[in-house]
């Protein structure tokens, strides 16, 4: 699952972005709300986490015209203010959650999983597909009720398919979902993954449409 | 129980306006009563005289009986009070009233005062022919009639003159009370209103008299109501800017806790560090900026040598110089200044430090001290991005950081730069530096 940080504190910001890598996203981290909006625009992340103190244009601002050009990306505010105007303000505003600093990553996390979960229209914290259970929070795969060992690569592939299970994931998709811009994928790195993770649950399990990605087709 | 806590209006209104009218009433009765004694005098005297004149008329001879009755008789009103006397030429006494001694009451002539008995007596003797002899007739008065009368006088005037000093208190109270209603007024509506109620006070119908204590109340409420306003937002952006470094702080942490391999561990354990030192760094600031906070108009007297606190200043920063490369430079003439060394100190850390924090490395850094002599310019430039001048004002501001940056502040250096030169009476304005690059901090003593 791919993530943007929206963070101008150089060490809060780090913080951040290796926690939220720790727990298993991809997180691509930005300073300023001009940048933010950009990135926004150009490329698809499957969270926004905006705080609202932002040089050049404010987290409010960013929202505001994300959310007046039709951008329903979940937006998470993190932020300092705790004022509850503030916070009416940002849910009324477009935002999913709103955080006050300091969090606790943990919390984090699963807020994102959270809203991860209902923005794919799943109550579940699990994600079922026929013998193939995934929990995104606790970082585990079983297949008939035996866990199965992935790296957190391969896990990241296989969420990203399993939470779009009947839509064709593009090879660029994926590789978004899996590296940060800060990391350069290696060029069949992608292809590696796939072909463990159809050795580990079945070749049909992960199809292949040529020159157009791959998907693991609804149950 | 001290004398102001007893101090009224009212009360010192009625004593004095009271016991100023009653002195008035006491001076204007000593007067009259001393007019009343004189007049009194005169009238009785005269009267005297005519007793004596009547004695003369009605004897002066042997008298018979018929003549002592009648003189009795017509003396009867005035018998304890009268007394009188008849010697003819040869000094035998030849007539007198029963009361009278048989000696002589006086040997003088005329008017005189003496004791006698029963008190004191006023007598008029005087010697007249009658028929071919000569008598000398002595008339006695007791004193203490006219002193009765005199007594009577004054106490009649006296009596009205009480009861209109008590009219006249009543009075007073009343229309003190009345007066100073307007005082009772302004008294209610600041008692009655919350600590943190500081709107202004209404002049409502207040008199003339009232009107500038309202009037300074207002000012100071207004005055506490912006030193509270001013406390309010300092604590609200203290809060929040504490946030962002606490967050900062306790997300490395956890990442560290949760490190999977030594280089990140590493990596989150250095940021944590750092994070610590920025957020000391801010508590001091933010403790030094509360400290400078209050409006205090008081003006720091001591003298101090600027250029000297320069060069200590300059000292302290040289290592930071020397790891970036950096030429710190001193130019400095005696400059002494009045000022408070502490914040002065505070004031020529805060500008070399952001020089050399915002000089990129190899850059330089240059401190001058000029002017005349007690009104010093100092002078810290950089050759560092700079400052935009549309944004000059801004970084005065409490927590104000200028988008795009990555070098760590708290945004609070300028802004307690800008306090200390106020308290200093001093003007803190920034330029381009010099070759319009970097940054000019000047402060003007």
């Amino acid at each position: 699952m791919r993530i943007l940080l929206i963070e101008d504190d150089p060490v809060l910001g780090d913080g951040l972005a290796a926690g939220l890598r720790q727990s298993g996203f991809a997180v691509d981290w930005l300073k300023d709300g001009e940048s933010a909006l950009a990135a926004l625009q150009s490329e698809r992340f499957d969270l926004a986490v905006l705080d609202l103190g932002l040089p050049r244009l404010s987290g409010m601002e960013v929202l505001k015209r994300l959310r007046a050009r039709g951008d329903a990306t979940p937006v998470l505010i993190l932020t300092a203010r705790d004022a509850t105007n503030d916070k009416i303000a940002g849910l009324d505003g477009g935002a999913d959650d709103y955080l006050v600093k300091p969090v606790d990553l943990d919390e984090l996390a699963a807020r994102i999983r959270a809203l991860l979960r209902r923005s794919s229209g799943r109550a579940e914290p699990v994600l079922r597909h026929g013998a193939v259970t995934l929990d995104p929070a606790g970082h585990w795969v079983e297949l008939d009720g035996a866990r199965i060992e992935l790296s957190a690569r391969e896990f990241a592939v296989l969420h990203a398919l399993l939470a779009n299970a009947g839509r064709v994931m593009t090879r660029a998709q994926l590789e978004q979902s899996i590296y940060g811009w800060s990391e350069e994928p290696d060029s069949n790195a992608l292809e590696v993954h796939i072909h463990h993770l159809r050795r580990k649950f079945g070749a049909d399990f992960i199809k292949t449409l040529r020159g157009v990605g791959y998907t693991i087709p609804k149950a | 129980m001290s004398v102001v806590r007893w101090f009224s209006l009212r009360r010192r209104l009625l004593a004095l306006l009271l016991g100023g009218v009653a002195a008035c009433w006491l001076v204007a009765l000593a007067w009259t009563s001393v007019d009343v004694h004189h007049e009194v005098d005169e009238l009785f005297d005269a009267q005297l005289a005519q007793s004596a004149q009547v004695l003369l008329a009605l004897g002066g001879h042997e008298p018979d009986d018929d003549d002592l009755q009648e003189m009795e008789g017509a003396l009867e009103h005035h018998q304890r009070a009268l007394m009188f006397q008849v010697w003819d030429q040869h000094g035998r006494l030849v007539l007198r009233s029963a009361n009278a001694p048989q000696t002589p009451l006086t040997e003088t002539d005329g008017f005189s005062e003496s004791l006698g008995p029963g008190g004191h007596w006023r007598y008029f003797s005087h010697w007249s022919r009658h028929r071919h002899d000569r008598v000398r007739v002595v008339v006695a008065e007791n004193h203490e009639v006219r002193e009765e009368l005199i007594g009577d006088i004054v106490i009649r005037m006296l009596v009205p003159a009480l009861a209109g000093l008590l009219l006249l208190g009543a009075w007073i109270w009343i229309a003190t009370r009345r007066s100073l209603a307007p005082l009772d007024a302004v008294a209610h509506q600041v008692g009655d209103r919350a600590p943190e109620r500081l709107h202004a006070l209404a002049p409502g119908t207040a008199p003339e008299e009232v009107r500038p204590l309202i009037e300074a109340l207002n000012d100071l409420f207004r005055r506490v109501d912006h030193a509270l306003e001013n406390e309010r937002r300092f604590t609200a952006d203290a809060a929040h800017e504490l946030r962002t470094p606490l967050a900062a702080l306790s997300a490395q942490a956890q990442v560290a806790i949760r490190a999977r391999d030594d280089s990140e561990r590493r990596h989150a354990l250095d940021l944590l560090s750092t994070g610590m030192a920025r957020t000391a760094r801010l508590v001091d600031q933010l403790l030094t900026l509360a400290r400078l906070e209050p409006d205090s108009d008081a003006r720091p007297t001591a003298t101090v040598r600027l250029d000297t606190l320069a060069q200590e200043v300059c000292a302290s920063h040289g290592a930071q110089a020397l790891a970036k490369e950096i030429s710190l430079e001193l130019e400095a003439s005696p400059a002494p200044v009045a000022g408070d060394a502490e914040l002065l100190r505070i004031l020529l850390r805060n500008l070399i430090d952001n020089a050399l924090r915002y000089t990129p490395a190899g850059g330089r850094v240059l401190v001058t001290i000029a002017g005349e002599p007690g009104r010093p310019v100092l002078t810290v430039t950089d050759d560092g991005p700079g400052i935009p001048a549309a944004e000059r004002e801004r970084v005065f501001d409490r927590f104000a950081r200028l988008a795009g940056q990555d070098i760590e502040g708290s945004g609070l250096g300028l802004s307690i730069v800008r306090r200390i030169a106020e308290r200093h009476g001093a003007r803190i304005e920034l330029r381009e530096g010099d070759g319009g690059r970097g940054l000019a901090a000047v402060v003007s003593f």
